[in-house]
Formats: structure tokens, sequence, C-alpha cells
């Protein structure tokens, strides 16, 4: 089975590598694994209290190319988007996008889970953060 | 199950006897090897070819006990694919996820180490999976069968550190 052009240009220049601090307040880390594989994907999310943009994303995955691909994508798509458009992605636009074929499709769900799980981080975090600009305390 | 009836393994047990299963899958083939229906009305013929293929299938599947489990797994609706991630612990998650980034990081000799200590991680849990089958063998439940699905959980992720590791060893041995 041959990867398209997309999915191979994300596997060789994957985008957005790497990790942010954990424990900052703005930041929502999501691990989800996708035990049929073994793949293990990590996406995290910097939000602007000001704005509510998320302005700065990375990820680090351990798995097959379309599952790096489909996180590469995902932290493109996800840098400048607020937390509401963010939560709104879903995993046939990553499989449209870079035409992922069935077998790996559930690569994109781990991808559309990652950020879910990295958005659902950031807001329970909410609870202990300064509320953002115009939300009501 | 229809493997498990193909090779006249009724009723289905995890734990199985691999010289056992050998002996019936070399007496099944035998008994429907299409040559022997050459001369039979065509539906015959043509059941002997399906039996024939069914009774490959069984045996490949059953003599793998990681296989034969998935197997077991699936036709109790317990499929890995159908898990979505959700019965992976968080905390393995994260640890495979520091032992990959250790990885990469690796020289020669902090792989070998990393692949003996993941090699003796996934003979542990081969260990504790024997166990699981017994448990469910002796009491074919549901209950019993989930620990089985979440140790194979486990076991993928702890068999894809063991490649990992290998393929970090081989790079550093070749640079």
């Amino acid at each position: 089975m041959a990867y398209s052009d997309k999915v191979l240009d994300h596997y060789n220049n994957p985008r957005n590598v790497g990790s942010l601090d954990k424990s900052d307040q703005n930041v929502g880390t999501g691990i989800v694994g996708a035990p049929e594989c073994g793949d293990v994907m990590k996406l995290q999310i910097k939000v602007n209290d000001a704005t509510g943009i998320i302005d700065e994303a990375k990820f680090k995955t351990f798995g097959c190319g379309s599952a790096i691909a489909s996180s590469s994508l995902a932290t493109e798509w996800l840098k400048g988007k607020t937390v509401d458009e963010a939560m709104a992605i879903k995993n046939t636009d990553i499989v449209n996008e870079l035409s992922l074929p069935p077998v790996k499709i559930h690569c994109s769900v781990l991808a559309e889970d990652a950020i879910k799980a990295a958005i659902n981080d950031y807001k329970a975090k909410g609870a202990t953060r300064k509320p953002a600009a115009g939300v009501e305390a | 199950m229809r493997y498990y009836e193909a090779l006249g393994l009724e009723p289905p047990r995890l734990k199985l006897d691999a010289a056992d299963l050998q002996k019936r899958f070399y007496a099944r083939s035998r008994e429907w090897h299409p040559d022997r229906f050459s001369t039979r009305p065509p539906a015959e013929q043509q059941t002997a070819l399906e039996m024939t293929a069914l009774i490959n299938d069984a045996f490949r599947t059953l003599r793998d006990p990681v296989g034969r489990a998935e197997y077991v797994l699936s036709e109790h609706g317990l499929e890995a694919s159908a898990q979505r991630g959700k019965d992976v612990p968080a905390d393995l998650l994260e640890e495979v996820l520091e032992l990959n980034m250790a990885l990469e990081e690796a020289d020669g000799e902090q792989a070998a180490r990393s692949l003996a200590q993941f090699e003796a991680a996934l003979a542990a849990l081969d260990g504790q999976l024997a166990g699981l089958f017994a448990a469910w063998d002796a009491a074919p439940s549901p209950d019993n069968l989930q620990p089985v699905r979440a140790a194979l959980n486990r076991r993928k992720y702890i068999a894809n550190l063991v490649r990992d590791a290998r393929k970090a060893l081989e790079t550093a041995r070749e640079s």
C-alpha cells in the first residue's frame, strides 16, 4: 500500500514536533493510544488567555506514517483556531486531507481523540486559571 | 466458534497444546483434501475446498497464542479495533512515550540495556497471560475475558518497544 504525497510530506517533514510545559495553566495535554497497532500520540495546545485562540500546538507520535501525518496535520490546523473551533475538527477532515485508505482511518481517529483530550485537559485546568478576558468569573 | 469447530476443539480453550493442534490440523486436512473429492459431485468438491481453506485459516490463527486470544476476543466483541484506546491506562501510554523518547537518544549500550529490559517485561507479561488463559478456560465468563484484552493491549506496546529497541541497537552498531 502506497502512502499519499501529503502523508509522505508530513512524515518526512513533520510540523510542530516537540513538547510544551505540561504544568503550564494555559497548556492542554492529550495522550492517546491505539492498542491494535501499539501507537502512542501526545498532542499539546497552548491557549492565549486574552484571545482564547490556540497559538501553539506540538505533538510527539510513535507509530506508523499515517499516525505521524495525522497528528502533524492536526497541529497545523489547531494553530490560530479558538478552542471551540478546534473541538469541531473531525477525523473525516483528516482522512480527506491526507487521502487515508480505510485501513488507516483509525490513525485519524487517534488524532481527533488526541485533540479532544488536549482540549479537555486545558478546560479542566480552567478552575485554577485566571478567567479569560470578557468571561465573567 | 468456527476455527475451534473446524479442528474439533470444542468447547474453545485459550490454552492449547501445540503438538495436539498440529496433529488435528494434519488429520482434518487429509480428511478434506480436495483430491479425495475429485470424482464427487461439484457441490461436494466445493465443500471440500471451503473446508480446506477454513482448516488452514483455523490452524494459522490458533497456533499463535496471541492470534488465538485475539480471535476469541473478537468472537466476543472485544477486538482491539473496537477499543478506541479507552482500554489502555493513561500511565502506560505516558510510560511508553517516555521510553520511546529515551530510545531515540540512546547509544548502543543504552539500547542493549533497554532491549534486555523490554524482553524481560514481555516474558513476564506472557507468564501473566498464561494465567489469564487458564482462568478463562476454567470459567469462560466475560469477567475473565476482559483482563485478557487489557493484557494484550499492554503486550502490543511492549512488543513494539522490543522491536524499536532492536532497531535502535542495529542503528547504533552501524554508525
